[in-house]
């Protein structure tokens, strides 16, 4: 790519100081091995930035990044998405009395149901994320707010958790540690989310959401482990929820072993924490079913939420998101459009360059080399 | 210079930060999972960051030795080894809490978006520095510039092979020294006046002849 111009450097080592000690060579001589790495001679090459190299790289660039662009564009405008916000801020919003009478003791939980329409059908695998916004996960003393081997299954950090984890390290009522402890466990996003499809005949059929295969692999079999033991309740039995959950962590799902305890997916997916402010985790996954083509058809909706999570005391919001998914992953416009726009600079800089060197060209091979 | 560089690290941070940041917004893996993790979004910035960097040394080293390849392309594999390290199983298994990163190289490098992001970020922050010094070359050429260039337009010669500089007689030696040295005897017999035949082009012609005038015997 660069103008490569062999040369081995020539250094002279003759003029070593021992021919100064005189003539008899009984002193060591200190003149350095006549070898290529010591006498500085290893061959080089020598990146010299010439029109003939940086002009054609400039255009190539930009004739391989346009297309990418468009490509990345084209893919991320066929990606169906929809958000849908239930936060009930606003007064007149379906979820808005739930989201005001909030109150921490609640035994039963708010439902409020959010209906929605969707214009396009989604093909192919949908997964249906919840959204944040205005939470922020990437705070240090958050994110340093878990202890990893009590996660992993190990039972002295079951008993006696990591001081990270202050101050949801130990229960301050009957003084027995939290487990999961720290302020990313007591955090767990508690919503459930259901999905119900209104017919044109009238009738209104359940949605199936997948609940396993939404974390990733190695936090699923490496990273969190329950403890050891076969009955979780009596693993767990002396130690207590964190403070703001409502169901100890050996029941967040009872029906499946696989996915209770620390491996409960849910738990999993909230314990990665999101390095932005506004961010979406997976939730629940709709297959493609294989007798009809379209996973969900457009049409009428409703979205059924147990709202357990208080988010107005920080003026956070919460959306669901449904959304299909293609081999650059979600709906993102902005690789696309950024490749698109590198791409012309590039191109435009290639020209403008070229204009330059032509006119300046003709200095650079009279220019006289002062001697 | 100060004031160029600061200016170049700015944009350079803002870069490496904002284009990660913008393109990880609303992201999620090719399988629907998380990508927008703090952890994976610490991995990419931290590995075009490391791209960045050797690339602007790759611009700023003139002379590429055996050894500047085996440093440069040796800290990008001992980067990338290190990151596998340090997120596998095992080191996360022996000291838990410090190696939390578990699984972050392995599932965000594997996605395409990702790499693209790298891709984009290293381009745009190398793009001005080559720019910037291609227009200097153009337009205010140093006189190491038009060397190089009036280099690379002849073609190197070929190096010389390695002679031991020829011995200098000393040219203020009066002839009645000479008789009381050893002579010419062996100069003579070894030859070695012969080479002087084709003075070679490390020497220009003025030494060339000052050296035949001391030995009186060579013909050029």
């Amino acid at each position: 790519m660069m103008a490569s111009s062999y040369n081995a450097k020539e250094e002279d080592g003759r003029n070593s100081n021992s021919s100064t000690h005189g003539g008899a060579a009984v002193a060591k001589s200190k003149k350095p091995d006549n070898t290529a790495f010591k006498q500085q001679r290893l061959p080089a090459w020598q990146p010299i930035l010439t029109a003939g190299n940086v002009l054609p790289a400039f255009f190539v660039i930009g004739l391989i990044f346009i297309p990418i662009g468009i490509g990345l564009y084209v893919t991320s405008n066929n990606i169906r998405e929809i958000e849908i916000d239930y936060t009930g801020s606003e007064s007149g919003s379906p979820c808005n009395d739930c989201s005001t009478n909030f109150t921490w003791n609640t035994t039963t939980p708010c439902i409020c149901t959010v209906n929605f329409t969707l214009n396009q059908p989604f093909e192919g695998n949908v997964y249906m994320y919840y959204g944040l916004s205005n939470f922020y996960q990437n705070h240090r003393r958050y994110v340093k707010s878990r202890d990893d081997s009590q996660l992993n299954g190990n039972i002295k950090s079951l008993k006696e958790p990591s001081k990270e984890c202050e101050p949801y390290r130990t229960d301050p009522v009957t003084k027995k540690p939290i487990a999961p402890c720290g302020a990313i466990a007591n955090s767990l996003f508690n919503d459930t989310l259901e999905l119900f499809h209104n017919e044109p005949n009238g009738r209104t059929t359940a949605v199936p959401l997948a609940k396993r295969g939404i974390a990733w692999y190695t936090d699923r079999t490496v990273k969190f482990r329950n403890p050891v033991g076969d009955n979780l309740s009596e693993v767990f039995k002396d130690t207590e929820k964190p403070m703001n959950w409502m169901k100890p962590v050996y029941e967040l799902d009872p029906s499946d072993p696989e996915n209770n305890g620390f491996i409960n997916e849910d738990f999993i997916v909230w314990m990665r924490t999101a390095a932005l402010p506004t961010f979406r985790k997976l939730y629940r996954i709709i297959h493609k079913n294989s007798s009809s083509t379209l996973t969900l058809p457009s049409g009428s909706y409703t979205l059924k939420v147990a709202y357990n999570y208080p988010v107005s005391s920080f003026d956070g919001r919460k959306r669901m998101i449904l959304s299909t998914i293609s081999w650059m992953g979600g709906k993102n416009p902005f690789l696309g459009i950024a490749y698109i726009t590198v791409g012309s600079i590039c191109f435009f800089l290639g020209v403008v360059l070229l204009i330059i060197h032509h006119k300046y060209d003709s200095r650079n091979n009279s220019a006289d080399i002062p001697n | 210079a100060f004031v160029h560089i600061v200016m170049i690290s700015c944009y350079t941070s803002l870069v490496i930060f904002f284009i990660p940041w913008a393109a990880m917004h609303d992201a999620v893996r090719s399988d629907g999972k998380d990508v927008a993790d703090y952890q994976s979004f610490a991995l990419l910035t931290q590995t075009s960051l490391l791209i960045v960097v050797s690339a602007q040394m790759f611009l700023d080293t003139n002379y590429w030795t055996a050894i500047n390849q085996f440093f440069l392309w040796g800290s990008l594999a001992v980067y990338i080894s290190v990151t596998f390290t340090f997120l596998s199983n095992g080191l996360f298994f022996m000291f838990t809490s410090s190696f939390p990163f578990i699984g972050a190289a392995r599932n965000c490098l594997q996605q395409s978006n990702v790499w693209l992001t790298i891709f984009l970020t290293c381009l745009l922050s190398i793009l001005p520095t080559v720019a910037y010094r291609f227009l200097l070359i153009q337009l205010n050429p140093t006189i190491s510039d038009k060397v190089r260039y009036k280099a690379k337009e002849e073609g190197q010669p070929t190096p010389a092979p390695y002679r031991p500089p020829a011995r200098r007689v000393s040219t203020r030696r009066s002839s009645y020294a000479f008789s009381h040295s050893r002579g010419y005897g062996n100069l003579v017999t070894s030859r070695k006046f012969l080479r002087l035949r084709k003075p070679s082009s490390l020497f220009n012609r003025k030494e060339a002849a000052n050296l035949c005038k001391q030995l009186i015997f060579c013909r050029i």
